[in-house]
Formats: C-alpha cells, structure tokens, sequence
C-alpha cells in the first residue's frame, strides 16, 4: 500500500502538516521515534508530577477576529476552533540588562513604546520610523541574508539599545550566532513586541491531546516508537522509507520534520554536515519547583526575564559548558488566568557548549556533578536578578545539550537547528520537503505555521 | 447543480473555512478575498474541499477562475453538470 503522505516527526509542525493532509480526507501518518509526541515541546514525569519541556510562553498572540494575525489564520487552516484551547496571556515580560537599563513590554504594544520613550528617549523617533518599516516589510519574500544587527545599528547608532532589543528575539528563535537575518528579526519583532506572549490554560500535554484527537477525528494515522532509518529514493524521486524494525512504508510525498541534515543523514550515500551548517547554538535549561511556602520574594507579575549582565550582549556558543552571563527566566505560572499551583515554577535558560558537555557524558557520573554545579552557577546569577530561592527549591532537574540531543536527535541538541535555513522546504527532491525548524518559522505557532505552509505550497496543489 | 445551488455551495464551503464570514454585503462580481478577508491559504482550502467534496481537481492554473462568486458558478457549472 502506498500513504500519499508520510510526516517524519511528531513535533508540533509534524502534527499540524499531518492535520491539513487529514482534514482533506487523504490518508496520512506522522511516524515519531518517540514514545510521545511534541518533540521539543514535550513533557515527562517525576514522582508523578507533570513538567513540560520546551514550553516557556506562545508568542504570536492575537484577538479573536484578527483574521490576518498568524494565530488565527494557523487555528483556522487546522480548522481548530479559538474556544477549544483557553489562552492565559503573559503579565508582562522584561529585558534586564542588569546594572545598565531594563526595558518592561506585555500584549500591549503601548507599554513598551512607552518604556523606550522615558529610558531611550534620543531614539524614540527612530524606534516609531522601525515599526512603521516592519509594519511594511514583507518577511516571507525570499530573500538573502541581511544582517538585522547592521540594520539596527545603522538606525539606532546605540549599542545598548540594539542588544537590548535583539535579545528576547535571539533567546527566543535564533539558530545563527550575534545576529538575525532582517526577515527572522522581523518576524521575531511582530510575534513577541506587537503581538505577544501566551500560553495555553492547560499543559502542553492537553494541548497535544487536543491537536491529535482532532487529527485522529479526522482520519490521521500517528505511529509513535516508530523510528526512520532509510529514506528510500532513486536519485531525486522519494518511494518510501524504511522504519528501524525492517518495515518499509512506500508513499507519494515525503514531508520530514527532523531538520535538514537530520533527513539529508538518511539518504543514500548519507549527506555530511559540513561549515557554516555544522555550527550549532546549545542550549541549557534548568526547571526549579519552590515549596508552597516560600519565604522567597520572587516577582510576581513579571512572566519573563531576558537578562544579560555584562556591557556587550553575546549570543554564540560558550567557551565554557555554559554561559549564565544572560539567559531567559521564566515563571511558568505567571500568566493571567491559570489555575493556581500548590507550587511555584522557575525556569532558566542559557546558551551552552554542546561539545564539552558530549564529551564529559562518556562520564556519567562527573556528567551528573556538572550538571549540578552548572545550576547552581546559573542560580548564582539568577539570584542577583530576581532574589534568593535556592532555599525553597523541592526539585531540579537539568537539560544539557546532550539530553535535547538525546530526546529530540537535534543535531548537537540545537533547538533552532540549522543556522542555514530553507524557506522553501525544497532541499533537492521531486517530492520530498522539509518543514519545522530548519525552514525558518520558529516558536510554537511559527513551527506549526511552516508544516501548514510547505504542505499548502509543496504537496496539496500537487497530489 | 444549478447555478444557485453552485453559489450556496461555495458560500458554504467559505462558512466551513471561516464561521465568522459575513455574506451580507457580499458583491458577486468582486473578488472574494478582498471583500471576506481570505487570504491565499484560505483560498487554497476552497480549492481542496470542492476536491474533497465533488472529486474536482483544478489545476494551479485555473484558480484565477475562482476569483469572484459569478466567476466561481461560471467556472464549477460544466464540471458538476451532473452533480
């Protein structure tokens, strides 16, 4: 039997590409390695407590009847109704360039206009002349490479101001070290400063049994466990894969989600990672649970905080196994209208060095003592921002590079994969394309987004 | 189909896509698009429902013919003649 549309990958741009093959009632699988789906918005338990991965906020929020905003054009294209999912917007969200200036912003684009104005007010008119330049800019026009840094500097001539502004954008979507492409920060600026932060009232586990009960409804095949070894092709032309079990499933379209050279490994002859695309940014999370009475004084009204601590901002790969000068801090329950949690979350973000930390798992058990020195250096920064918590913390638990790698098989754990991007999923085959991560669209609405529109331009006009 | 009922099914298939479309000033010589808000992802669900629902495949090609509501009947009439 031939699929007419096989899904490598069940993260969250596999499910919604799978979800519009579905809702046209053509048969399609999504074959996922894992146990569970989600990819690198998943979760896991311990002593029975729910964490999710990945999941810091949803950027891309929008008012109902907003038509054109990308969070309503993508629930529509899955035909997923506004109401199923409960959206808790952020509070507000901050830009700590601690000891030097901090900037506030929420889902009012107002307020942080109104920041940059009383803290930056010599470059005010620009940053009014910068968002009418957004508000006309097209970012889906293929285009080559344009350096937003060069762009901003040029505009702004204030260093601080600039670092200031790309670093929420960085933290939250940037494969490529120091700089943005101009269509990537443009994207960026819209989904997280005029749009905004949320997330869904339940956990990413509810929202994943709401996308695949509504794929399932409407015909979907999902196969978890379900491992790719071979790409089977002739030349340019894609028959089928085969699975890790021996099976081989023949189909019209390949759509993989996995990045590029992640699918490119499976083919015959496997294709090498060779400079610039070998360069990858890793990532360090740590999650904390605080005991329901904390004595901590913790913000309370702030979801999240970009923070650098030093003069210049640098988002690139650590000379060390971690770099805890900046990095994003998140309160998981700091959004309005979540149910109430006996206890408090904070998560913590930081660029890290995937090849020491590879290298130091040959040794599980200097690996597992790194891993906990490597919070608590984290924490000796975080403290300094939002105050002392080490002594209500009643669990921990860190995600190396190594561990993304392990879940996710991100090469070298690179949440944002390859700096090189394919915007148009064609990476060389008749009929095989690549959505998610590599294609460029990032964050949760924008991974899904790209799954829907590689499917929309590559496969549905032509099966 | 007749024409009337070539037009209640596209407006219906447009009401499957979007449940807040309002048909009520709708000008069946003007472009859909501009006056329902559609965008070309949308107008590519069209597309694929008349597919799923009359087994119509319409080339990349044709879709221009789709632009307005008269244009659609014009166009879909000698495809679902005996639908």
């Amino acid at each position: 039997m031939t699929v007419p549309v096989l899904v490598i990958g069940g993260g969250l741009s596999g499910i919604a590409a799978a979800i519009r093959i579905a809702r046209f009632s053509l048969n399609v699988q999504i074959l996922e390695q894992h146990s569970r789906l989600g990819g690198l918005n998943s979760y896991f338990y311990r002593n029975k407590v729910l964490y999710e991965t990945g999941l810091h906020a949803i950027t891309n929020y929008a008012e109902t009847g907003d038509k054109q905003a990308p969070l309503n054009r993508l629930l529509r294209q899955l035909k997923l109704k506004r109401k199923e999912l409960s959206l808790c917007q952020q509070y507000k969200s901050k830009i700590d360039f601690h000891g030097h200036e901090s900037l506030f912003f929420s889902n009012q684009p107002e307020l942080f206009d109104a920041e940059i104005q009383a803290k930056f007010p010599h470059i005010h008119d620009k940053f009014i002349q910068l968002k009418k330049f957004i508000d006309l800019f097209d970012p889906f026009t293929l285009s080559p490479f344009r350096s937003a840094k060069q762009y901003l500097s040029e505009l702004f001539g204030d260093p601080l101001f600039v670092d200031m502004l790309m670093c929420p954008l960085m933290f939250y979507g940037s494969s490529y070290e120091n700089d943005m492409d101009l269509n990537q920060f443009a994207i960026m600026f819209r989904a997280i400063y005029m749009e905004g932060m949320f997330r869904p009232k339940g956990t990413i586990k509810d929202f994943l049994d709401t996308l695949i009960s509504h794929y399932e409804a409407m015909g979907g095949i999902t196969r978890t466990n379900c491992r790719v070894k071979k790409i089977i092709h002739s030349g340019n032309r894609v028959t089928g894969v085969e699975l890790a079990s021996g099976e081989i499933i023949e189909c019209s379209y390949l759509l993989s989600t996995i990045g590029s050279d992640e699918t490119r490994a499976l083919m015959n002859p496997p294709g090498q990672i060779t400079p610039p695309a070998d360069k990858r940014l890793g990532f360090i999370e740590t999650i904390y649970e605080l005991q329901e009475a904390s004595t901590s004084t913790l913000p309370e009204d702030t979801t999240i905080i970009f923070y650098n601590t030093t003069k210049t901002f640098q988002y690139r790969s650590p000379s060390d196994y971690l770099d805890p000068s900046s990095g994003v801090i998140c309160f998981p329950g700091s959004f309005s209208g979540l149910p109430p949690k006996k206890n408090r979350e904070i998560r913590s973000t930081h660029l890290a060095d995937f090849s020491r930390w590879k290298k130091l798992s040959a040794d599980p058990a200097a690996y597992l003592e790194k891993k906990r020195q490597a919070a608590v250096e984290s924490r000796n920064v975080l403290e300094t921002i939002v105050g002392n918590f080490t002594k209500d913390i009643v669990f921990e638990n860190t995600f190396t590079p190594v561990t993304i790698e392990r879940y996710t098989s991100k090469h070298k754990g690179a949440i944002y994969g390859n700096p090189v991007k394919i915007k148009d999923g064609n990476i060389g085959y008749h009929n095989l394309f690549i959505a998610g991560t590599d294609q460029g669209f990032l964050g949760i609405v924008g991974s899904m987004l790209s799954g829907v529109s590689i499917v929309n331009q590559q496969i549905l006009p032509k099966i | 189909m007749t024409n009337e009922e070539i037009k209640d099914l596209v407006l219906e298939i447009i009401e499957d896509i979007d449940d807040e479309a309002d048909f009520d000033s709708l000008d069946p010589d003007q472009p859909l698009r501009d006056q329902l808000d559609l965008d070309s992802m949308d107008f590519l669900d069209i597309v694929m429902e008349l597919r799923k629902r009359h087994q119509l495949q319409i080339p990349e090609e044709d879709y221009p013919n789709l632009a307005t509501l008269n244009s659609c009947v014009m166009y879909l009439e000698p495809l679902l003649k005996d639908a």
